[in-house]
């Protein structure tokens, strides 16, 4: 698939990654744009990612914490590029496929620390990890089939954590859900009333981790993937790889080109 | 058999005892030996046309149900620690394969091995004051054997968030959490184990058997190739040298036998 360079891009990053020790904190940062996932974001997280994976066994982090600035975590793709060039959207979901898949396999427990939205793309980031924490006011969701696109890539891993049921129920409805009910499905772990305690309670969840073997944190986290079928070789792994196909072939179809057309158009009228 | 656990039968209920309450009923070589006797020998009576056997219940002798995995004497013996992981990790997938109900009796505590021991019994009931968890890698161990059992029953999601922050909880939290089926006053325990057991009786013994060899079936527990696996896995994370280093520190302050109190998350 051919990669496009963005044009319109301001330089400043979109993805910010800072290293204590064993903690690695990555932080999506394009506020404005409620951390919307375009290439930039893509291949910025990609390389934070990259950069952590190839380290030497004695250099890797133990803990990831993916966090995000502003008031939302992340509202999912850049619809504006996919809006303006259709070659966008199957684009997204293969940096997709494989920027979840990436952190599943990452040999360090990571934890999603999440306010404000977390819907489509966002939410599939956000389950891709190993723990999740969210204020009261974070929701949750695939509202995607109202543009034409599947939630398909990030099914296995959501059937995985929430269940059959629950999973079938997210993904189908689009419903959006809080954090309070994502806790009841056994999305995420811990609700925190704000920003602050969350930020805090993250922090101390971390530090309690990297004080643990990172060799068994890691083992047991890979033996996890294994268990739960997961692992890119798993049985839902591999299934990722044949959704993404679906999904990309599902872009490229007019129903799913006209109803992102008439959605962003809507949107843009209301605001 | 020895003496590390006894299977005693009366009223259509077979009861496995762990008999090491001086260690806290924590798991070594022959207890794991005498608890995987008594499995074998209630699974031959429960196939016997004759089998009085209706419920099985998993129970400890003394103050605890099971502290979990008595690795200090085989520390150093990476043979026999794979002896003994490989024996805990088939025995629970004998524990699972009996075809009548299972209920694990929970007092006390239920650490690492013993909590996989509770986790794998189709019920389990404890008590308010009951610490109940998976510390393994708060040790620097993987909790390999036991990870499959819990993703089975509390779901794959919250079980990788639970393995990967260690810890216990009392037993309020482990009947929340899925852990364990109900958590009922510590008086309470025995009388409403043996209430639950008279209630599975009640109901046909072959339909309960079909239900649990569905269930079964249907969740991978049947999956031997993930359990041996498991405790091949287990045994090189103990073998790597943050273990042995983790183990040798909690050893020569807790001179007793088995996993000692753990930090609570």
């Amino acid at each position: 698939m051919p990669e496009h360079r963005p044009t319109t891009h301001s330089g400043q990053p979109e993805v910010i990654s800072e290293r204590t020790g064993p903690l690695l904190t990555v932080t999506l940062h394009d506020p404005a744009r409620r951390n919307a996932l375009g290439l930039v974001l893509f291949d910025q997280l990609e390389s934070a990612l990259e950069a952590c994976a190839s380290l030497e066994l004695g250099e890797l982090p133990s803990v990831l914490v993916l966090r995000a600035s502003g008031s939302a975590f992340c509202a999912g793709f850049d619809l504006e590029a996919c809006v303006q060039d259709a070659a966008m959207l199957p684009i997204f979901v293969d940096r997709l496929r494989r920027l979840t898949a990436r952190i599943r396999a990452l040999p360090a427990v990571v934890i999603a620390q999440v306010q404000g939205a977390a819907l489509a793309g966002g939410c599939a980031l956000v389950m891709s990890c190993d723990i999740v924490h969210a204020t009261t006011d974070a929701t949750f969701g695939y509202p995607v089939h109202r543009i034409g696109v599947s939630p398909a890539v990030n099914l296995p891993v959501l059937l995985a954590t929430a269940g059959l049921g629950a999973a079938r129920r997210i993904a189908l409805s689009g419903e959006i859900i809080g954090a309070q009910q994502a806790a009841s499905l056994g999305l995420v772990q811990c609700v925190h009333p704000d920003e602050a305690t969350l930020h805090a309670a993250v922090n101390a969840v971390a530090q309690s981790l990297c004080a643990k073997s990172p060799h068994a944190l890691r083992a047991t986290k890979d033996w996890l993937n294994t268990v739960d079928g997961t692992a890119s070789s798993g049985r839902l792994g591999r299934s990722a790889a044949r959704a993404a196909h679906a999904t990309i072939d599902l872009c490229r179809t007019d129903e799913s080109r006209q109803l992102l057309e008439s959605f962003w158009k809507q949107r843009r009228s209301t605001k | 058999m020895s003496e590390r656990a006894t299977l005693t039968i009366a009223d259509g209920c077979a009861t496995i005892l762990l008999r090491r309450s001086e260690a806290r009923n924590a798991l070594d070589c022959d207890t794991i030996d005498a608890l995987r006797c008594c499995i074998d020998a209630a699974a031959s009576d429960c196939s016997s046309k004759r089998s009085g056997i209706r419920t099985v219940v998993l129970a400890g002798e003394g103050k605890c149900f099971c502290a979990g995995m008595d690795l200090k004497g085989v520390l150093h013996d990476a043979v026999r620690m794979g002896d003994m992981l490989r024996g805990l990790s088939s025995a629970l997938l004998a524990l699972r394969k009996l075809p009548v109900p299972t209920i694990a009796r929970v007092q006390g505590a239920a650490i690492g091995g013993g909590c996989g021991l509770a986790v794998v019994c189709d019920f389990a009931l404890t008590h308010p004051e009951a610490k109940l968890g998976y510390p393994e890698v708060d040790l620097g161990v993987c909790p390999a054997v036991v990870a499959p059992w819990l993703v089975r029953r509390i779901g794959a999601g919250p079980a990788r968030a639970l393995l990967l922050t260690g810890g216990t909880m009392g037993g309020e939290e482990a009947a929340s959490r899925g852990l364990v089926t109900r958590c009922v006053p510590a008086a309470d325990l025995d009388a409403e184990t043996t209430a639950l057991a008279a209630r599975l009786a009640t109901g046909g013994a072959e339909a309960l058997a079909c239900t649990k060899r569905m269930l079964n079936e249907l969740d991978g527990s049947l999956d031997e190739a993930i359990a041996a696996e498991a405790a091949e896995l287990s045994a090189r994370v103990i073998a790597g040298p943050e273990a042995q280093a983790s183990l040798a520190r909690l050893f020569a302050t807790k001179p007793q036998g088995g996993p000692a109190a753990n930090p609570s998350r």
